[in-house]
């Protein structure tokens, strides 16, 4: 079985058209200059609704991971799931997975940018690889 | 306001896989429930239940299944609720404000037996899923270990201490009849067991089976006459915390445990050095340790040493889950902990039994929701 791909809506479009384009986009406050994760009509922090999709460095920190040894759909185990905080602002955070890394060697405080990453015709996956610093 | 007892609680039949109805499993809970209170549904005029994903019967059902004449009061709890505690702080609330006389608390839990667990998310996948899905990330066990990875890496938790939480449930599910698991375990059976996300094995997760739990609540005044003690229900709160997203909460080495335990004990004078027993939610081993340090009876970052060094067995500091919990007792999705929690303050628990125990404290759910009860043995 393959992969889940995104059922993008009226909110999340935006995210997913951007990766088509190889850029991340993360929804950002007008108001109050916080960044949302995932996406909504309104600013978690504020409440404002002046929320606009505004391209982010795609640097980040992993936060934490969890190796996987069951079966899930389209992962062959064990595989990494990762989450990411941007550095951008303290624990934005994507779930994602980390390229060229043994799912055993993955580790809290490692660097990572992303990487642009096809999985179908019309879905671009933001996964990350270890980053040089 | 009036106060409001637990007068009575009872268990369906409970397996790891029953050959009956989820109606037939949760009607023999609640007729037990009534007989243990000495109550008929003649007296019942209110009923409270979390459907969880749809996988159970309705208020309504049991009203026609126990032949009520009429309801008073009633609520369906669907959602992001914390388990099994929901109905039974729902309905102790509506006695409390006077919406109903004597209400009946339930929670059944039937196995979809039609897919393992992370098998629903084939094709394309919408709302917030659209973000974990196509990485592979799909179950609640994936989602708090990550949190339990966290809590390791800030605080030292190791898997040892997690292990010492299933062998200490385990040995407390050894002295529980109902209990589905009731063999002791060592801690070179735990390092053994399958991993299922790390640092989960198939032993830090909740066990499950079918069956049903329900308590009977009234006014305390009327639970006075009844045949046995009362359960006093002191207080009972519900939490979430600062983000409604697993991913996104700031600070994943502690859930919204913390704002439930802080709205408990603003309500009361009791603290929880007073508590002589808990039944935590323990959906997985670091959930339980996490709600023992959340609700402050240990200090932040111990909960790993405080089950190492056996504070949480009967006879210990803290006697923490002494039916088993969900991880040895069942996933009764804490329904079971509000059950074991009357049972001992009443004194029926056997060779299991916490001697004295006059306040106790029940809680439910993981990661972004919480509730929690405290109750008390009625003077
Ligand atoms: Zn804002």
């Amino acid at each position: 079985m393959d992969r889940p791909l995104p059922q993008p809506d009226q909110d999340t479009e935006f995210f997913w058209e951007g990766l088509r384009r190889r850029e991340l986009l993360i929804q950002h406050c007008d108001e109050c200059g916080h960044w949302i994760h995932y996406p909504k009509p309104a600013c978690p922090r504020c409440g404002g609704t002046r929320v606009k999709p505004k391209a982010v460095s795609g640097r980040g920190v992993v936060h934490t991971y969890t190796v996987t040894h069951n079966a899930v759909p389209g992962f062959e185990p064990p595989f990494a799931v990762v989450l990411v905080d941007l550095e951008e602002q303290k624990g934005l955070r994507l779930v994602s997975n980390l390229i060229g890394v043994p799912p055993g060697d993955v580790a809290i405080g490692t660097p990572v940018e992303v990487v642009f990453t096809d999985v179908a015709p019309d879905v671009v996956l933001p996964l990350f690889k270890v980053r040089e610093t | 306001m009036r106060d409001v007892a637990i007068a009575g609680a009872g268990y369906s039949e409970i397996a790891r896989a029953v050959d009956r109805s989820v109606g037939s499993l949760t009607l023999e809970a609640c007729r037990n429930a009534l007989s243990d209170a000495g109550l008929t549904s003649k007296d019942v005029d209110g009923i409270a239940t979390y459907p969880g994903g749809h996988d159970s019967v309705s208020s309504f059902y049991v009203a026609e299944g126990l032949g009520l004449p009429k309801l008073n009061w009633f609520e369906d709890l669907f959602g992001w609720m914390p388990a099994g505690i929901t109905p039974v702080i729902a309905a102790a609330e509506a006695v409390r404000a006077g919406h109903c006389e004597t209400a009946i608390a339930f929670r059944t839990v039937k196995r979809n037996r039609t897919r393992p667990p992370g098998q629903g998310f084939g094709g394309r996948v919408g709302g917030d899923a659209q973000f974990r899905a196509p990485f592979g990330d799909v179950m609640t066990s994936q989602w708090l270990a990550m949190w339990a990875r966290r809590h390791m890496h800030d605080f030292g938790t190791t898997e040892e201490h997690l292990g010492h939480i299933a062998i200490t449930f385990r040995e407390h599910a050894s002295m529980n009849p109902v209990a589905p698991l009731r063999d002791n375990i060592t801690i070179d059976d735990y390092f053994a067991s399958k991993i299922i996300t790390t640092p989960f094995r198939i032993l830090d997760c909740d066990f499950p089976v079918d069956g049903g739990g329900a308590v009977v609540i009234t006014t305390e005044e009327r639970a006075r006459d009844l045949p046995k003690s009362p359960v006093k229900y002191v207080a009972g709160v519900f939490a979430s915390g600062p983000r409604p997203d697993w991913e996104q909460w700031d600070d994943l080495t502690h859930m919204a445990s913390k704002y439930a335990a802080e709205a408990l004990w603003r309500r009361t004078d009791i603290t929880p050095q007073d508590v002589d027993v808990a039944e935590v939610y323990d959906g997985f081993s670091w959930t339980a340790l996490c709600w023992m340090e959340d609700m402050g009876f240990c200090a932040k970052g111990d909960g790993g040493p405080f089950f190492a060094r056996g504070d949480a067995r009967v006879g210990g500091k803290l006697p923490t889950n002494t039916h088993g919990g969900s991880m040895s007792g069942g996933r009764l999705h804490a329904i079971s902990h509000v059950i074991e929690c009357v049972q001992q303050l009443r004194g029926e628990c056997g060779a299991r039994q916490v001697h004295g125990a006059k306040t106790g404290v029940v809680t439910a759910g993981g990661g972004i929701m919480a509730g929690a009860a405290l109750l008390s043995r009625s003077e």
